[in-house]
């Protein structure tokens, strides 16, 4: 090994992540390079240096505020709770947000066309007798939700909750095929392709979903 | 990994298990238990991260909120060490991005024996002693970007080992090792070492 080592060789081999065959080469052009050598001894006084780094204290209340704001927020009960706690936590997501304005935008034009307010002679007569009020809000900060509390829409697909999990319309009550972890590089896969997945599979709900012809459960931590 | 390294790791998952079910069958004591286990990991890191000792309190009492309601559909498929990090991790992510950035400069308009973060908890002495190198390595991390700041908080401050990083921030070995190093590299260079 001629070349210096990599930042990122000395720092896995400073952690023992690194095979031993490959520890092996480094150690031996560490015995013969000392530009790498004192690369790697200023590594071990930054990595000292933050193993000493004070931890704060714990506050001692903190326990106590703990229980207190679980009394005070009991544990959703019902699946239409649980479900809005869930898309309570997805809508602080940015977006989401976006997602959701863009969906209260698309009501409102069904709305306004259903009303035969844009372009429409159809319902003039209709129109004419009775007069609609359009009222118009205009909300700050996180839009209301819409959804229906059952169901989410992600990846472009929709997903009904049931039986603990997410499952994509269609395939309630078929059995998975196979079960991918998250982390796996198959799980890795389906999450690139699907990265809105992310945020149904965030508190270890396991998602059931149709991916390369096959009914598959993707589960997280 | 050798056998006695498996088998406590065998042994530790084994008492997550166990506490999940004391936990789903109302056993009130069961969450106090992971309370006491986590509680200062979980402050620690929100420290670290927000860079600000009362709002670490509100997202480490958040992340708790959260770890209560989730706790009874906890798998057992990772430890719960790596899932309570994962939720605090996601949780600080979605709190923090609303926040300010963490970009205290080294040594900006902080007085000679200030600290970055002064701990309510800790005496005169205490914090004169932790100034000088305190200071520096916590305003260093704070210069660092979020993802680079995670990984080596989780390595260098939590002692998490890779692949239990690789899980908490849902990436692969790779980019841990990856954003470990580079983070290492920038804080090196920034605290001059």
């Amino acid at each position: 090994m001629k070349r210096h080592l990599s930042t990122e060789q000395l720092s896995s081999y400073m952690d023992g992540e690194i095979g031993s065959s490959h520890a092996e080469q480094i150690e031996e052009h560490l015995g013969s390079c000392p530009a790498c050598r004192t690369q790697l001894e200023s590594m071990e006084r930054l990595v000292l240096k933050l193993h000493r780094i004070e931890r704060p204290t714990l506050p001692a209340a903190l326990a106590a505020d703990v229980r207190r704001r679980i009394a005070t927020a009991p544990e959703p009960r019902g699946l239409r709770q649980r479900l809005q706690l869930l898309l309570s936590d997805i809508s602080l997501r940015p977006a989401f947000r976006t997602s959701a304005a863009m969906g209260l935008a698309m009501l409102f034009s069904v709305f306004l066309l259903s009303h035969g307010l844009v372009g429409s002679t159809h319902h003039d007569a209709a129109i004419a007798e009775v007069e609609p009020v359009v009222s118009v809000q205009t909300y700050f900060g996180t839009p209301p939700l819409v959804l229906p509390p059952t169901t989410s829409e992600v990846a472009g697909r929709e997903f009904v909750w049931s039986e603990n999990r997410w499952i994509q319309r269609g395939l309630e009550g078929k059995v998975p095929e196979s079960h991918v972890a998250a982390k796996s590089p198959e799980g890795r896969a389906m999450l690139s392709k699907y990265s809105d997945l992310e945020f149904l599979i965030a508190d270890g709900t396991p998602v059931v979903m149709r991916y390369r012809l096959a009914t598959v459960e993707l589960y997280g931590s | 990994m050798g056998v006695a390294t498996a088998s406590a790791v065998v042994q530790s998952l084994d008492v997550d298990v166990e506490l999940v079910e004391r936990h789903r069958c109302g056993d009130a004591q069961a969450f106090d238990e992971v309370y006491a286990r986590f509680a200062e990991m979980v402050y620690n890191l929100a420290f670290r991260l927000s860079g600000n000792y009362e709002e670490a309190a509100d997202l480490t009492q958040e992340v708790f909120l959260r770890v209560y309601r989730h706790l009874g559909s906890f798998g057992g498929r990772s430890s719960l060490k790596t899932w309570v990090f994962r939720i605090a991790i996601n949780h600080c992510r979605d709190r923090l991005s609303r926040w300010r950035p963490l970009t205290t400069p080294i040594g900006s308009d902080m007085g000679e024996g200030e600290v970055a973060y002064p701990d309510p908890a800790r005496g005169p002495e205490d914090l004169a002693v932790a100034a000088d190198e305190g200071r520096r390595v916590t305003a260093g991390l704070a210069c660092l970007p979020q993802a680079f700041r995670e990984a080596v908080v989780l390595r260098d401050i939590e002692g998490l080992s890779y692949e239990e990083i690789a899980e908490v921030l849902g990436v692969r070995i790779g980019t841990v090792r990856s954003r470990i190093a580079r983070g290492r590299e920038q804080l090196r260079s920034l605290l001059e070492i």
